[in-house]
């Protein structure tokens, strides 16, 4: 996963690349013919501090390699947020980043 | 790139040639040149001569970090390529894609496909930002190359480009490629007891593959004629132009969207004529002169800065 996080005037602006297949789990593989097995975030947390300051629900039908960005009040050059997914297999990856 | 090395050789020649037709008569009489043409200068050839190869040959003395890199890229190839190299709406991927060749939709990136480095280096200086193709310096082409590696995860964030460390970056793909193989592609012509033509037998074609009727310009007259307006301007700007302004790609605004169009006019039509023709960087983004194909006139980006402007009222 990478992160960008950037004030922009008063609003931190984020950008966020999740590196996941998002597989559907509705796939077949053409060279065996089965199933590829479903495997897709679920979950997409950024917090700034303790707080949550985005949250998303993800599914089947979202891309792979996810690209998000929203913005934010409330923040300082300097200070960090951190990210965390999570997927239907219940693997979770957090990264953090300093806002620049 | 070997491609673009015999491109380039090719370009010299011709400008060698051109220069020719100019020539005083000096170098006429040089038995071999027919009396045309005289002998490129070293400082031409040093112009032309910068192209890098696979072996290192051609870097110049300099290094650049992933960390000045950044901003570079951020600065001057984000816009286009996006800021992870995911690339803004149809423009190229730079980053990612890794083990995707053999997939039904391979993707074809800097880190998954091309097989040396120094095409990166070589190319990024020769023809990137699109719209300022040979201005980065050689320290800034270093830092954006460790940048495009390390979006590539080839390189660490700490890491530091220079000519000596170069052919220590190791591509993923450079295995990948390797020379035709295949039996047919080493024919050597033949010069006796040849086989006889007319037991040789065509046993297909291409043609009918490819559509050509697009090709057929019909109806343009009827179409102009139906349409009032502006349709010089619509025509130039569907070419070359809507691919940004359609939908705001890369930080363009939206034809279309009349309250940016108003704050835009701010300063006057002709001003705002004039940035489309000369082009510039603002808050939002890089506006390419005349979008980008110089083959323009002045009166067609007018034509069609008019037919944006007419659709955002
Ligand atoms: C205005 C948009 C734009 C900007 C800004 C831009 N590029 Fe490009 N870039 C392109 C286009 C269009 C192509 C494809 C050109 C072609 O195929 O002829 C391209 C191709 C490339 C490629 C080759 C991609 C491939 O896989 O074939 C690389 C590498 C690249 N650019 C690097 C850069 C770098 C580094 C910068 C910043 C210094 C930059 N570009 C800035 C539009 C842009
Ligand atoms: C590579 C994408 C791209 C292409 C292609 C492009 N533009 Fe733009 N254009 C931009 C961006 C980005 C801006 C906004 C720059 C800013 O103000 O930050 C812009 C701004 C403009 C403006 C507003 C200028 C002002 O004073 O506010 C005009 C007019 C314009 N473009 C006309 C054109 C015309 C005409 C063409 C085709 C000949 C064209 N553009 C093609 C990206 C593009």
């Amino acid at each position: 996963m990478k992160i960008k996080a950037k004030m922009k005037r008063d609003m931190a602006v984020i950008k966020v690349l999740a590196k996941h297949p998002m597989e559907t789990g509705l796939r077949k593989d053409k060279k065996t013919d089965k199933i590829i097995p479903a495997k897709f975030i679920k979950e997409l947390v950024c917090k700034h501090g303790d707080k949550v300051v985005f949250h998303a629900d993800f599914g089947r039908s979202v891309s792979k390699n996810p690209y998000v960005s929203f913005s934010f009040a409330g923040a300082q050059k300097g200070e960090t947020v951190s990210m965390t997914w999570t997927d239907n297999t219940d693997e979770t990856v957090t990264v953090e980043a300093p806002i620049k | 790139m070997y491609n673009s090395v015999k491109k380039y050789l090719k370009v010299l020649v011709l400008a060698t040639a051109a220069q020719g037709l100019f020539a005083t008569a000096a170098y006429a009489q040089d038995p071999g040149h027919y009396g045309l043409g005289r002998i490129a200068t070293e400082e031409e050839v040093a112009g032309w001569d910068i192209d890098v190869r696979p072996d290192g040959l051609g870097l110049p003395d300099g290094s650049g970090s992933v960390s000045v890199g950044e901003g570079l890229y951020e600065a001057q190839c984000a816009s286009c390529h996006g800021l992870f190299g995911e690339g803004e709406g149809r423009w190229p991927v730079l980053a990612g894609g890794e083990g995707t060749l053999t997939d039904d939709r391979p993707q074809k990136t800097v880190g998954s496909y091309w097989p040396y480095a120094s095409t990166l280096w070589d190319y990024t200086r020769r023809a990137m930002p699109f719209t300022a193709p040979q201005s980065l310096s050689v320290d800034e082409t270093y830092a954006i190359t460790a940048y495009v590696l390390y979006l590539n995860e080839l390189v660490e964030e700490d890491f530091v480009l220079t000519k000596e460390n170069f052919l220590t970056v190791k591509m993923p793909n450079a295995e990948g490629f390797f020379e035709d193989d295949r039996p047919d592609v080493k024919n050597t012509a033949c010069m006796k007891d040849c086989k006889d033509p007319a037991s040789i037998k065509v046993i297909s074609t291409i043609a009918g593959v490819s559509p050509t009727e697009h090709l057929e310009e019909k109806g343009a007259e009827e179409s102009e004629a139906a349409e009032p307006g502006n349709v010089h301007g619509k025509a130039i700007y569907k070419q070359s132009c809507a691919v940004c302004h359609d939908h705001g790609v890369a930080g363009a605004p939206k034809t279309g969207d009349n309250e940016i169009w108003a704050d835009r006019l701010v300063p006057g039509m002709e001003a705002v004529v004039e940035r489309a023709i000369s082009g510039y960087t603002g808050e939002d983004g890089v506006m390419p002169p005349k979008g980008g194909n110089m083959s323009l006139s002045d009166e067609d980006v007018t034509a069609a800065v008019h037919y944006m402007v007419e659709q955002s009222q």
